[in-house]
């Protein structure tokens, strides 16, 4: 289960590239459409006092 | 700044994914030496000013150099030498000339002394090229092969460090499915900044107590808080800095190496360091604990070599006292783990261990982090504060 809830996770995330079966069919596109919508709200949300990169100096 | 910048989006992704999608085969290259040079004057003279843009003819002296390097050429070593005089003189010059007079004044001190743009990862992959190229393991690719490979901005200020040889037949192939690797680049990019602004950021209300002052006047029950929010917080930077990098080399078709792989959940030191960073572990063990001997000298020159492979971690995370103990930690850490091994023999594979061992290194490798983020004296002073009050 663990497994499963990880690849979801990368899914979604943009490092893996093959579909959990349960989002592989019809239904996919939906839910990364929610994943995308979700991010850029997140992005909004918290954009306003950003910091450095850490490993920019480095 | 860069990656959570408009600009970077903007002026450079956008229009060169954009661009290399759209022009022959022959021409990608140099849509990324354009825009990897443009992208390198625009944000380096931002951060150091003329001297730091000026810094842009490191690469085209190196990519004529290169062009002298074959197996087992003495340029090569010129390359391999210039690589390093490069990352001396440019981050270690103040550090280590200021050792030498450490009582007195420095009277060879680099008072303007600045850091150009990446240098860290970039002279990493120039002497890994030199090196490659002298062990005959990759071949020389045309200079605008190159160029694009050096110049590639997505990777340029951190990494992930690549190789030539993985990224060359990357480069030279046609892309076969263009949308998918837009949605899954866009995907990763969005993951990072979300990783950036919403952790990361969000926490830095926490590690922005991390000095002296507040140290001293702080409860010492919240400081174990602290450096933990310090240890999410480098993880939620660093690999969202990874996300975008990957994403936006996505963009072009390319695949990046990763950098990480749930590190925080592995269950011993050694995988730890296999899923953190992982471009630079991969880096330091085939440029410098592979020459040194590696596994295959005696016992006590293993542990050495492991040790001094994480000094030199230390030490190329920056130039101070405190990085050196950072590494010194993380390399007594890898010797404590093999020592253990070779005593105990295979790990249990039993539920309450494997948590149990999971749960350790995560304590171990956070207890660390203090001489990541903190000079020498302030990390000192935040474990006295810790454990004797």
């Amino acid at each position: 289960m663990l497994t499963d809830f990880r690849a979801t996770l990368e899914y979604f995330g943009g490092s893996r590239d093959d579909a959990p079966r349960v989002f592989a069919g019809r239904f996919g596109w939906v839910a990364r459409c929610a994943v995308w919508a979700l991010a850029i709200l997140l992005i909004y949300a918290f954009c306003g006092q950003s910091s450095k990169f850490i490993y920019i100096d480095f | 700044m860069i990656f959570n910048t408009f600009s970077y989006y903007l002026l450079f992704l956008a229009p060169s994914a954009a661009l290399y999608r759209l022009v022959p085969g022959w021409l990608r290259p140099w849509i990324i030496v354009l825009f990897g040079s443009g992208f390198f004057l625009y944000f380096a003279y931002g951060m150091a000013g003329f001297w730091g843009a000026l810094c842009l003819l490191i690469f085209v002296w190196e990519s004529l150099v290169s062009r002298l390097y074959r197996p087992s050429s003495r340029w090569c070593m010129v390359g391999i030498l210039q690589s390093l005089a490069l990352l001396g003189i440019f981050k270690y010059w103040n550090f280590f000339t200021g050792l030498i007079y450490l009582h007195g004044v420095n009277p060879v001190r680099w008072q303007g002394a600045f850091l150009p743009l990446g240098i860290s990862f970039f002279t990493f992959e120039f002497y890994h090229y030199a090196w490659d190229r002298r062990a005959g393991k990759t071949e020389a690719g045309t200079l605008g092969e190159y160029l694009a490979f050096i110049l590639f901005f997505p990777t340029m200020v951190a990494g992930p460090i690549k190789r030539y040889q993985d990224f060359l037949p990357k480069l030279r192939a046609q892309p076969v499915d263009w949308n998918r690797d837009w949605e899954r680049g866009i995907t990763r990019i969005l993951t990072g900044l979300v990783k950036k602004f919403a952790i990361a950021d969000l926490l830095t209300a926490w590690t922005n107590h991390l000095n002296a002052h507040d140290i001293l006047l702080a409860d010492r029950r919240i400081l174990p808080l602290w450096g933990l929010a310090y240890g999410i917080k480098i993880y939620a930077d660093f690999s969202g800095y990874s996300d975008i990098a990957i994403g936006s080399a996505r963009l072009f078709g390319i695949r990046v190496p990763e950098n990480f792989d749930w590190p925080y959940g592995r269950r011993n030191i050694q995988r730890f360091w296999q899923c953190w960073h992982i471009s630079l572990t991969r880096w330091l063990t085939d440029y410098v604990y592979i020459p040194l001997g590696g596994s295959r000298v005696s016992t006590p020159r293993i542990y050495a070599n492991i040790v001094a492979v994480m000094l030199v971690s230390g030490l190329w995370h920056g130039a101070g006292v405190n990085f050196i103990v950072w590494g010194l930690w993380h390399g007594l850490l890898l010797a404590g783990h093999r020592l253990w091994r070779q005593m105990r023999g295979a790990p249990s594979d039993r539920p309450v261990p494997v948590f149990l061992s999971r749960v350790l290194t995560f304590i171990l490798v956070n207890a660390a982090w203090p001489f990541f983020c903190m000079d020498i004296h302030t990390a000192i002073l935040f474990y006295r504060r810790l454990f004797v009050g």
